[in-house]
């Protein structure tokens, strides 16, 4: 074999499978210590800042404690159910990632390096499909707990998740209206060339679906399946150990999954702003997946600000707020946006 | 507020929006967190820390050994004994052991002591490796400061 098929056939795709796990998982590092340090100087306090510099190594001596803790499961516990929620809670985010595009394709010599594991024509479909599989490592982690908490908190997950999948769609069907594709890439590069990225051109779609996107993934002011102050750590509540940072794990990853759709689908993805504008036109020399990570690492922040800043929602008024606004409201944003399109 | 603006305010978020605001207001602000080992809070003026010893201006040990804080101590944390010196016409402490292990630094010996010989002081690190310095004897009740926390604490401060 020579030496080229086997760095292209070889070598790369196994560079890309293992670039899209550690890629989450540094994400997921950045973000626990993001929240920690964020949350704490929002409440005046400084937050870890001793392990590493700034505290940044905290979330890796979080899981090597968490690695040497006994591993427990209930006495009258489904062992096998209980076994395989973890995993399959942390498999549904994290095979996400292989349709979530980091970058444009850059040229080396005569070879194109895709930023991107699978380059699949339905990409969104896939995405959302793959992210609410995880709901199912959250029933059976509940159920098979065997305990009155984790039944509540996964109870609570799979209503507020079904929930809030129907504005996700919605919203969806918005920006794929306009893009005329349900290609990750194809939506990025439908963004380019001065056209207008879809978050200020359909803001009440962006809106509803972050909305909705923070209520997918479990978080404050949403953060009802895992309420401390009712449920102890709702679905969760049984786990140790290792399962346990299963679980925290595949949260993190989900919501660096959502915030990676949100840049994608409303914020043009690794697209630099600002094109048309002539004398800022040097922010196009920075590589595209920079742009992608900052603009990622900004909704990131956002989900730690709103944690920070809102208190947790009743669960009448959370399906309430589902059922009542946002449906309705992105029934009514859908019909405006075809109705717009096609009369202008 | 009427019907329609409040409306409006729940829309577009306005209420959400002024308490992120507020949040970020406090994200710039100056942090109460005082980082302990390196910095150390100064203690209030009546701090109940350990209890210490203390001398006249003369350098002569205020205590009379009346054993009135051995009476008063709810825990019986004290072993006193005094003595007669020549030429003098009160009692002198010759034995003045005293278990931190067993005080909850109530401060009732404090409050009952007529010389004011043994009072609070502002330590309160009060760690050691081994129950050996957990027992004070009378000349080690007057060590305060750094040198007490070499005395309790072998292995933390440098």
């Amino acid at each position: 074999m020579r030496a080229e098929t086997w760095i292209f056939e070889f070598l790369i795709p196994v560079a890309k499978i293992i670039a899209v796990i550690l890629y989450p998982m540094i994400m997921v590092i950045v973000m626990i210590w993001l929240e920690r340090r964020v949350v704490a100087w929002i409440q005046g306090r400084v937050g870890p800042n001793r392990v590493g510099f700034q505290g940044l190594l905290q979330p890796i001596a979080d899981a090597l404690k968490l690695f040497f803790k006994e591993d427990i499961i209930p006495k009258e516990a489904d062992a096998f159910l209980f076994n395989i929620s973890p995993p399959l809670v942390m498999f549904s985010s994290l095979l996400a990632f292989c349709f979530v595009p980091l970058g444009e394709s850059f040229r080396v010599g005569g070879y194109t390096l895709n930023l991107w594991v699978a380059d699949s024509p339905v990409g969104l479909l896939l995405v959302l499909g793959l992210s609410a599989i995880g709901v199912f490592g959250i029933i059976f982690g509940g159920w098979a707990s065997n305990s009155k908490y984790p039944l509540m908190g996964a109870l609570r997950s799979v209503v507020q998740v079904l929930s809030y999948e129907i504005p996700i769609g919605l919203t969806v069907l918005t920006v794929v209206f306009f893009s005329g594709s349900i290609d990750l890439i194809e939506i990025v590069n439908h963004q380019q060339h001065g056209r207008v990225w879809f978050g200020f051109m359909l803001p009440v779609s962006f809106v509803v679906f972050w909305i909705s996107g923070i209520a997918e993934t479990n978080r404050a002011p949403f953060d009802l399946p895992e309420a401390e102050s009712e449920l102890v750590a709702g679905y969760h509540t049984e786990y140790s150990g290792l399962k346990f940072a299963y679980f925290y794990i595949a949260e993190y990853t989900h919501m660096v999954l959502v915030s990676s759709l949100v840049v994608i689908l409303f914020f043009g993805g690794w697209l630099p702003p600002f094109p048309n504008v002539r004398f800022l036109s040097f922010l196009g020399w920075i590589p595209g997946f920079v742009w992608y990570l900052i603009k990622i690492m900004f909704f990131l922040y956002v989900y730690v600000w709103i944690r920070a800043t809102l208190p947790r929602y009743r669960f009448d008024a959370l399906i309430k707020l589902a059922w009542k606004w946002l449906v309705p409201l992105s029934l009514a944003n859908l019909f405006v946006v075809v109705a717009l399109k096609y009369l202008l | 507020m009427s019907k329609s603006t409040s409306l409006l305010r729940k829309l577009l978020l306005l209420d959400v929006l002024q308490g992120l605001l507020i949040t970020l207001k406090y994200y710039f602000s100056r942090k109460v967190t005082i980082q302990y080992p390196e910095k150390i809070q100064e203690s209030p003026e009546r701090f109940k820390g350990l209890i210490r010893l203390y001398r006249s201006e003369a350098g002569e040990p205020l205590c009379i050994a009346c054993l009135a804080c051995q009476r008063a101590c709810p825990t019986d944390c004290f072993d006193i004994e005094g003595e007669r010196r020549e030429g003098t016409k009160r009692l002198w402490p010759k034995r003045f052991d005293w278990k931190l292990d067993r005080c909850t630094s109530c401060g009732l010996c404090v409050e009952v002591c007529p010389v004011d010989a043994i009072r609070h002081s502002d330590i309160f690190r009060q760690t050691t490796l081994t129950r050996g310095p957990l027992l004070f004897h009378h000349d080690e009740m007057y060590i305060t400061g750094e040198e007490l926390q070499k005395y309790l604490c072998a292995g933390c401060l440098p």
